[in-house]
């Protein structure tokens, strides 16, 4: 007995990963496979599924409105993720230097990206909505309330103003990873390429951002996937509203659910993450190459 | 820069990009401490009148209570298990490169690009499946899984970094791996414990997406849930609304502003491993 629990024990470290492959096993990988079952078939959420193939694929190029929130969706993605690398960006070349009040800038800049998106988009809701909106009531009292006045109420300005909302509130966290990265670099690169004559903008476009590389990266990749996947300030600002002008791909993901085309509603997952996948690989692709030129 | 001129634009730049992310948390406080009749044509309307009975009411109505609770339930059963759970896997895959500890290795890189939206309506139908619906450990579980790959990818690349020997002279006092590992190494962990926990629990704590699906009776409601609810029930009464919304965020500023340097810490630690 004694030598069979000292050899379990002196074995024990094999099956370390177990609890984690088995957390995992369940909860993410066997939905994963499941909905890409899921996805060949008419399930409606009650009665049995029933194979059809790929129907629902077929039907997906031919659903107006999951072609109009492919659209929606990419469209807020091109304007949220460069928007938010760029400001992160400068953002964090701003507050790098050292000046009086630098921590406090940073946490304000930092707080709203803790606080849940949802809750976010309310607070926003209170200043831009039409009528009643905080910026409507200040406009209306400097007689320029024309400025002010329905942003949310057409598609093209209401996704412009979900873009502009989702920077505001992820640009600190953006700028976090960059601010670590600048810290990153030795002192002894930017006095070096000082001592050769460099100005600002050319030790930036050549000490600076070469360096930079795995910072920009990270900020890349999670912006692309978590803007392509957006949800919580849709739901909040506009419920993807007026009509289906600012619906997300998410969101027609949990409106079909909801709607018993269950079936349905995984094949457009399924949709969703190659649209995710490409663009994050041949970034990937992109950078590696680079990566072996520098 | 040692012109002056520049000195004072970078700082009134700095000064507007500060004002720009701190004024919507002002407006928020503004309308959940004004009475519901205040007008802006008042005087001083940017100073708020501390209508302290908004808070009083909003909280009696929603069920915040409870949310919090919830919440705090939630995120850390989900944070206990992942660090429990992913430091020892992170462990075994950097300390022992089997073929099948190689495997789920890229497993987890592979699925670090998978929103969790992905997978929600085929997890929604395991959940119920298994009664999960309506729970908290099924959520704490859920929770836990999501955050997963990119834990065990941050455990795994730091236990790399830094060499075996104290955990081999911990062997030689007489320690089997598995017990090196708890009493030497997994102390030796704390940084990345610590950007796991702020990272992951701060998605797990604002998780709204699959929370919505999981997680319908109001018992069971983390702080989102019940301020989309509250929205939905007194969304025109603006004040109450604000006041909400400002107790449902008020746990995290706290801890965020308690916690700062850890955040930022934190963050940093996350972003050069990864």
């Amino acid at each position: 007995m004694v030598t069979l629990s000292r050899r379990i024990g002196a074995n024990l470290h094999k099956f370390m990963a177990l609890p984690a492959v088995i957390l995992f096993g369940v909860f993410f990988v066997y939905p994963l496979l499941r909905g890409i079952g899921l996805s060949l078939t008419d399930w409606n959420g009650i009665s049995a599924p029933r194979f059809i193939g790929l129907r629902n694929f077929v039907d997906f190029f031919r659903d107006d409105r999951a072609l109009n929130d492919v659209k929606n969706t990419v469209l807020f993605a091109l304007g949220s993720a460069p928007l938010l690398n760029i400001f992160g960006l400068l953002y964090a070349l701003l507050l790098d230097r050292n000046f009086r009040g630098k921590s406090l800038a940073r946490t304000i800049v930092y707080l709203p990206a803790i606080i849940s998106p949802l809750i976010m988009g309310y607070i926003w809701y209170f200043i831009l909505q039409p009528e009643r909106g905080f910026l409507h009531k200040v406009l209306e009292s400097l007689n320029v309330s024309f400025l002010g006045d329905n942003w949310l109420a057409s598609g093209n300005t209401a996704l412009a103003v979900l873009v502009l909302v989702n920077v505001w509130q992820y640009v600190g966290m953006t700028m976090v990873i960059y601010l670590a990265g600048l810290q990153s670099i030795p002192v002894e690169m930017f006095e070096a390429s000082k001592i050769d004559g460099a100005g600002y903008f050319v030790t930036l476009r050549y000490v600076t951002l070469p360096l930079l590389a795995p910072a920009i990266k990270i900020n890349v990749v999670t912006n692309i996937i978590g803007s392509l996947s957006v949800f919580e300030v849709i739901m909040a600002l506009t419920e993807g509203g007026p009509g289906y002008s600012t619906e997300s791909l998410s969101i027609y993901i949990m409106r079909m659910c909801y709607g018993n085309f269950t079936g349905y509603s995984t094949a457009v997952a399924i949709i969703l993450f190659f649209i995710i996948l490409l663009p994050v690989v041949t970034y990937l692709r992109l950078a590696k190459s680079r990566e072996v030129e520098i | 820069m040692k012109n002056p001129a520049g000195t004072f634009a970078r700082s009134l730049i700095i000064v507007l990009i500060t004002l720009t992310s701190i004024t919507p948390f002002y407006v928020l406080l503004l309308i959940a401490l004004n009475s519901p009749s205040r007008r802006l044509a008042d005087r001083l309307f940017f100073l708020p009148e501390f209508y302290f009975r908004n808070f009083a009411d909003a909280w009696r109505l929603s069920s915040m209570g409870t949310a919090i609770m919830n919440s705090i339930i939630i995120t850390g059963g989900a944070l206990a298990i992942v660090v429990l759970v992913a430091s020892c896997a992170g462990y075994a895959i950097a300390r022992f490169p089997t073929r099948f500890h190689r495997m789920v290795f890229n497993t987890f890189l592979f699925c670090m690009m998978i929103p969790p939206i992905i997978n929600t309506v085929p997890l929604y139908t395991l959940m119920r499946s298994i009664g999960g619906i309506n729970t908290r450990w099924a959520m704490i579980l859920v929770s836990a899984a999501n955050v997963l790959p990119f834990s065990v990818f941050l455990y795994s690349s730091f236990i790399r970094s830094f060499s075996r020997e104290i955990e081999e002279a911990a062997l030689v006092d007489g320690c089997t791996r598995f017990s090196a590992f708890w009493m030497v190494t997994f102390p030796l962990l704390k940084p990345v414990t610590s950007a796991v926990v702020i990272i992951t629990g701060l998605g797990i704590w604002n998780n709204y997406a699959q929370a919505v699906f999981f997680l319908q009776r109001e018992s069971v409601r983390t702080i989102p849930l019940a301020v989309s609810m509250f929205f939905q029930q007194y969304g025109a009464r603006w004040n109450l609304m604000a006041a909400a919304s400002a107790i449902g965020m008020a746990p995290a500023v706290l801890v965020f502003l308690l916690f700062q340097k850890y955040f930022i810490k934190g963050l940093a630690a996350g972003a050069v491993k990864g």
